[in-house]
Formats: C-alpha cells, structure tokens, sequence
C-alpha cells in the first residue's frame, strides 16, 4: 500500500466516521426535543428508544471508532516508517464497519429492537415482555458482529503492522533467516510489550540496566498498542453477545427451539458485559487519546513531550487499572459482593492519578514551548483536556460507592461525565487530529477563523448541554426514559440543554462549510470514486 | 440541604476551578517566560528519563485527593455510606416489593413507614432488570438500586428522615413501557421519629 493509497484510505474513514457523527448529532438532537415532549407527532416513544439503542452504536463505532482507525491506518505507518501489513485487511475492516454500523441502525430504525446498548439480561432476548420481532434479534446481533469483526480486523492489522517487521528486522540482524512470522509471534510480541514482561523477566534473571523493549517505539505507537489490548478485549466479549443475541433470534424463529432466557444467569452476565463494555472508556477513550496528544503536540510546538520515559508507564498503568474498574458501573447492584464495590470505587479513582499524569504531562509540554502560537489542531487539544477535566472530575465523583445511591442512571452520568468527556475530551481530540492531517492528506490547511468559530460553539454548547444535563440528574430526573406524564421540575435544564446541542450543531456545520470551501465538493466525492482523487501526493 | 445540593455545589466549584485554569493557561503560555527555559528542558522535555521533581509533587497531590475523596465518600458523613456500611440497628421493618410485567407489585398502598427507624426494601423481578427508585414530591431522588432479576433478591435499607409522601419509579431502562413504571405517593413515611 503506497502513501497514497493511505492517505486515501484515511479520508474515506474520516468522511465517513464524521457522516455517522452528524447522524448521531441528529439522533441526539431529536432526543432532546423528544425528551421535552416535543416532536411527539414525528416520533413516537417505540422510535425515541430506537433513537436511544442505535445513538451510542452510531456515535462510538461509527464515529469514534471509525476516525481511530483512519487516523491510525496514517499515522502508524507515518510514525513508524513502515507499510501497512495488510492492505486487504485495511479495506475489509472499512466496509465491516460501515456496513456493521448502517446495519444496527436500520434495524432498530425499521423493527424499533430498543434492549439499548446495555444489553442487560434478558431484554435483549424478551421478545413477548417487550414486544420486539424476533428476526430483528437476529439482524441487531449481525450487525454488532460485523462491526466486531470490523474492530478485529483493524487491531490485527495494526498490531501485524507494529510488531512483524520487527521480527523481521532482529532475525536478519542476528544473521538468522527470514522465517515468516505469524499471529502467535504476534500475540507473544504484543502481550510480552504491552505489559512490560521482559523487564519482568530480566528483574528475575537479575540483568542489570535492562531497557525494556517499550522503549523501542515511538510513545505514540505505544498508546496505540496499549489502548488496542483494551479495545480488542472489548470486542470478543461485545462480540460474544452479538452472537449470543442471534442465537436466541434464530431459536425463536425456528419452531420449537425457542430458548428460556433463564439459562443465563443475570448478574454474572451483567459482570461480563460491563468488564468488556467499560475497556472501550479506557482503550479508545482514555488511552487513543493520550496517545494522540502525546503525538500532535510535540509536533505542533516543535519541542520534546515532557517526561516522555514516564508516560509510558503511566499508559501501562492504566491498561492495568482499566481491567478492574467495571465494578463502578455495578454500584447500585444490591446483590453484587460489596468488596468488589469497593473495589471498583478504588481502582476507578486509579484513573485520576493515570489521567492526571498525563494531562500534567501534555499542559507541561504546552508550558515549557512559552511563547506558544496557538494552530488551530492545538486549541482544540486544549479544550479537549478541558473536556476531560470536567467529565472526569463528574465521572470519579459518581463512581463512589455512596455517591452513586443519588446519581446512578440519572442524566448526571450521560450528561455532565458521559457527553461532556465524548463531546468535548474524545471528540475535539479527533478534530484536533483532523485539522493537524488535514493539510498532510489534502495539501491545503482548513480556515483558522473557521476553525475557531467551530471550536467555541463546541465547547461552549457540550459544556451548556453537559451541565445542564448533570444539574437536571442531580435534581433528581432519569436517563434512558422518557416523561410522558411531563418533566415538570425537569423542564428548564432540559430546554437548556436543547440550546447547547444546537450550538454544536452549528459548530459542526461551520466545520463542514469550512471543508467544503477548502476542496470544493468535488474533491469530497471524489474521495469514493474509483478514480484518482484529489490528495497531496508529496511525502511527508 | 440534601446531599444532592452538596454535590452540585462541590462540583460547580470544581467545574469552574477547571475553566478558570485553562482560560488562564492559554492566555499565559501565550507570553514569553520570564526567566526563560533552561537549556536542559528544552532538550529533553524537562523530565529526562525519571520523574521530576514537579511530576512527583503532583502524583504525591493526586494520590491525596483520592486518598482523601474514598475516605469521605465512604465514612458516615454521606447517609447511603451510613446506612449501608455502618449502621449498627436491625431494620425494623421489612417491605417486600415484587415486579412482574412492568409493574411493581406493592404490599400495601401505601407503604407506612415511620420515620428516623431503619427500614428494608426487599425487591424481587420476575422476568426483566428494572430499578428501584424513591422520589421525593419535588423530583428529587432519596435512593434507588437496581433490580436483578430472579434467583436474586435486591435489599436495601435506608432511614426516612423526613415525614411525607413518597414516589416510586423504575429507575433502570426495561424496554418501551419504561417510563409508565411510576407509582405516586407510593410511600408514606409518618411520625416524628422513632429515635
């Protein structure tokens, strides 16, 4: 795959990944109307929860993940100096997880399946209880493993990419031959990296100075590594329930195979789903993005990343710490052994200290380049860290043990933590990648004033949403659940947070008008034409 | 005051701490230092290949904070921690609530309960996972768990300090008729306190 195949690869994840952003910005913005009651002749409550099941699918996989993975099939090789392994599996992981995404959304948009993306035993196979079609069981669970699938092939891809010619490399240079290397020399190589066990090894063969094979990579790659050990982890076990789900949908369009959903037991299964499901926070969220400030602010001040040898370690601890926080999700389960309560309470505030290393050491970075020239990619990276300050101050205060007997399942956790860390921490990250390969994959730099102007009514309108949200929650009002008898004391964050949503939404249009007028729609379309587009061929 | 209050106010503190910092970091990082940076910062990032001196001080202030933040939130002061983890009386009574088919199932309409005593609610799900949720007449939550279905029980024992009428709401999403999981005045909590 040559360079410019790359480039190209990677504005069609972009382009897409940001059709699927504006999607589920339309889907939150319904909600939000629809959450006030408004609306309610276009959308009755059976589509609202659709809305409600199809909008995290759409905005994690379809847009976070997909603009990972676009970022990623460029930077990597870019960082790194080497092809992509596969160009085969680069295409396949595309198509998967457009198809994979276009699938769950079709299908809760067209059968109105809602078990939303919680899952929790046994809505998702209670076809009698909540009144879903059994054949949408079967066409959800497609689509979640196809996006799985997708996911999969995309982590094999890129860690194939970061450790194979490695052992190319060490096997010529030992005057060995050039054996083929293949997905168990890979797996060794990841987990033995990953988790720092050659030092662990050389510390009980007692070699002096050893210098772990860590630092043999950029520490950007390293994030990526680190926080793709997570986010694989999350895809077998989402994975195992998207097969699971079409099983109990092909059992019961069979007759007489229909299986009791008692054989599942509830709370083991919740256990699992939420040690799977929360990695996602770690691995895509908390870990790709230090990795990418890690990388773009370095470049974009010209100047060394402060302490670069320690937030190596601080990513290796919170890969570690990301494997034992999903008790936090588990705190209002009454039956659920208090020690592992506790437990979860503690090692979540395992992530204050990791995330606030790093943000300590990116501000640090930012500091000792005075006086700094604020690019545009850079100030959305400060806002991004602004974002991760306040969702993931709201989001360790709603972890505890106690804390959460109020806040649990209120608008608090989507509101102020959830959307505000997604919309404001991860999302204005992604941008802040975009505006920094823009010029790279295009040849031409997006507006700065544009590119202001998008900034501030991001922020300011995921903040206003956020907050309003999270003082609506802590007034005690729900998430996940319409008020169709009224909000009644409700009412005014809710409105509130509509103006927020629609000050982001206009930040997103300013970022598509300023695309459009530096290509030109031609360029944009020409992005998915079988013909050569429009894309700087000059190396980087 | 309820505890809710308290949050809000903690957090808006935090939330603002926060934006004031950053604003006030961009606009300083935009002037040249003072003193200038030293040659060694400027070659390998400031910290070379340990932790510096700054790193450390704002480890050694994190691991603070959240030494300090799991004692607070899990000592008496706040009533769920009380409640749940130090309370030394026997609930004296016990209300065991059933849910079927989206609906709870109450032993009384209302539940009387009185005040200031311990009391247990026991909530038993027959088919799906719903949540248990107790609502004061201004919207406000007092507590709420979740439900896990059968073989499990959910048990939570909370002390009613004030007087009055209480909601009922399924506080976890169930499916589509969800939010028809609501239960006026489920809840009547009388006397001046049993203590």
């Amino acid at each position: 795959m040559n360079e410019d195949e790359r480039k190209l690869l990677t504005l069609r994840f972009v382009v897409v990944a940001l059709v699927f952003f504006a999607l589920a910005g339309l889907e939150g913005t319904i909600m939000r109307f629809r959450i006030s009651n408004m609306l309610t002749e276009f959308f009755t409550e059976k589509h609202f929860y659709a809305i409600m099941t199809a909008h995290p699918f759409v905005g994690i996989y379809g847009w976070a993940y997909m603009a990972v993975m676009g970022a990623f099939y460029f930077l990597v090789p870019y960082v790194l100096k080497r092809d992509i392994y596969s160009k085969r599996a680069a295409y396949a992981s595309f198509w998967l997880m457009t198809i994979g995404v276009a699938t769950v959304w079709a299908t809760t948009f067209i059968t109105h399946y809602a078990p939303l993306y919680t899952l929790y035993w046994p809505l998702p196979a209670a076809i009698e209880l909540a009144g879903w079609e059994p054949i949408s069981l079967v066409a959800f669970g497609l689509g979640a493993a196809l996006i799985i699938l997708g996911v999969l092939t995309f982590f094999f891809n890129m860690f194939a990419t970061i450790f194979l010619p490695v052992r190319q490399q060490e096997v010529v240079a030992n005057g060995g031959e050039n054996v083929r290397a293949g997905a168990a020399y890979v797996a060794k190589e990841l987990l033995v990296t990953a988790f720092n066990l050659d030092k662990l090894r050389a510390k009980i063969r007692g070699i002096p100075n050893y210098v772990e094979k860590v630092f043999n990579y950029p520490v950007f790659v390293v994030a990526v590594f680190r926080g793709c050990v997570d986010t694989t982890l999350n895809a077998l076990v989402m994975g195992g329930f998207g097969i699971l789900i079409i099983i109990f949908g092909l059992s019961y369009l069979l007759p007489g195979a229909g299986l009791s959903f008692n054989i599942i037991d509830p709370l083991i299964y919740k256990n699992v789903f939420w040690w799977g499901l929360d990695l996602i926070a770690d691995g895509n969220v908390l870990i790709f993005t230090a990795g990418t400030w890690y990388l773009l602010v370095p470049l974009l001040l010209g100047r060394p990343l402060y302490g670069e040898s320690v937030v190596r370690t601080v990513i290796l601890a919170d890969l570690v710490v990301s494997l034992f926080v999903w008790n936090h999700h588990m705190l209002a389960d009454t039956p659920q052994p208090l020690f592992l309560q506790i437990q979860g309470q503690i090692f979540t505030w395992g992530e204050l200290l990791t995330m606030g290393l790093t943000i300590f050491a990116v501000l640090m970075t930012i500091w000792l380049a005075r006086p700094v020239r604020y690019s545009a990619p850079l100030k959305f990276v400060l806002a991004s860290i602004l974002g991760y300050g306040i969702g993931g101050t709201a989001g360790i205060i709603q972890a505890n043990y106690s804390m959460n007997r109020y806040l649990h399942n209120t608008q608090w956790v989507i509101g102020i933590h959830g959307h505000v860390q997604l919309l404001v921490g991860l999302s204005l990250t992604i941008f802040a990648a975009i505006y920094a390969l823009f010029p790279m994959l295009t040849g031409k730099s997006l507006n700065e004033r544009l590119a202001d102007v998008h900034l501030i009514l991001m922020t300011v309108g995921g903040l206003v949403m956020g907050l309003s949200m999270g003082l609506a929650g802590s007034a005690g009002m729900l998430r996940r659940t319409l008020y169709p008898m009224g909000l009644g004391p409700y009412e005014p964050y809710m409105t509130v947070a509509i103006i927020g949503a629609l000050l982001m939404a206009a930040g997103f249009a300013v970022f598509l008008l300023n695309v459009v007028r530096t290509i030109g729609i031609k360029a944009l379309i020409g992005i998915f034409l079988p013909s050569k587009p429009r894309v700087a061929s000059k190396t980087v | 005051m309820t505890i809710q209050n308290i949050i809000e106010l903690f957090y808006l503190t935090i939330f603002t701490t926060i934006i004031g910092f950053m604003v006030f970091f961009y606009i300083v990082t935009r002037k040249p230092p003072r003193g200038g940076v030293s040659a060694r910062e400027r070659a390998d990032g400031g910290a070379g290949r340990g932790m510096d001196r700054r790193e450390r001080q704002w480890l050694y202030f994190l691991i603070a904070v959240a030494l300090l933040g799991n004692l607070a939130t899990l000592s008496p002061l706040v009533p769920a921690a009380k409640n749940a983890l130090w309370a030394q009386e026997q609930p004296v009574k016990q209300v065991v609530i059933e849910v079927r088919d989206y609906k709870f199932i109450l032993p009384e309409k209302p539940i009387t309960i009185p005040a200031g005593v311990p009391v247990e609610f026991i909530v038993i799900s027959d088919d799906l996972t719903y949540g248990f949720g107790v609502f004061r007449k201004d919207g406000t939550m007092v507590f709420q768990m979740q439900v896990v279905p059968k073989p499990y029980e959910n048990r939570i024992t909370w002390v009613f300090e004030e007087p009055g009428h209480y909601d009922i709401r399924s506080t976890e999403y169930s499916g589509p008729k969800h939010p028809y999981m609501y239960i006026p005045d489920a809840i009547a909590v009388v006397g001046g306190g049993g203590r």
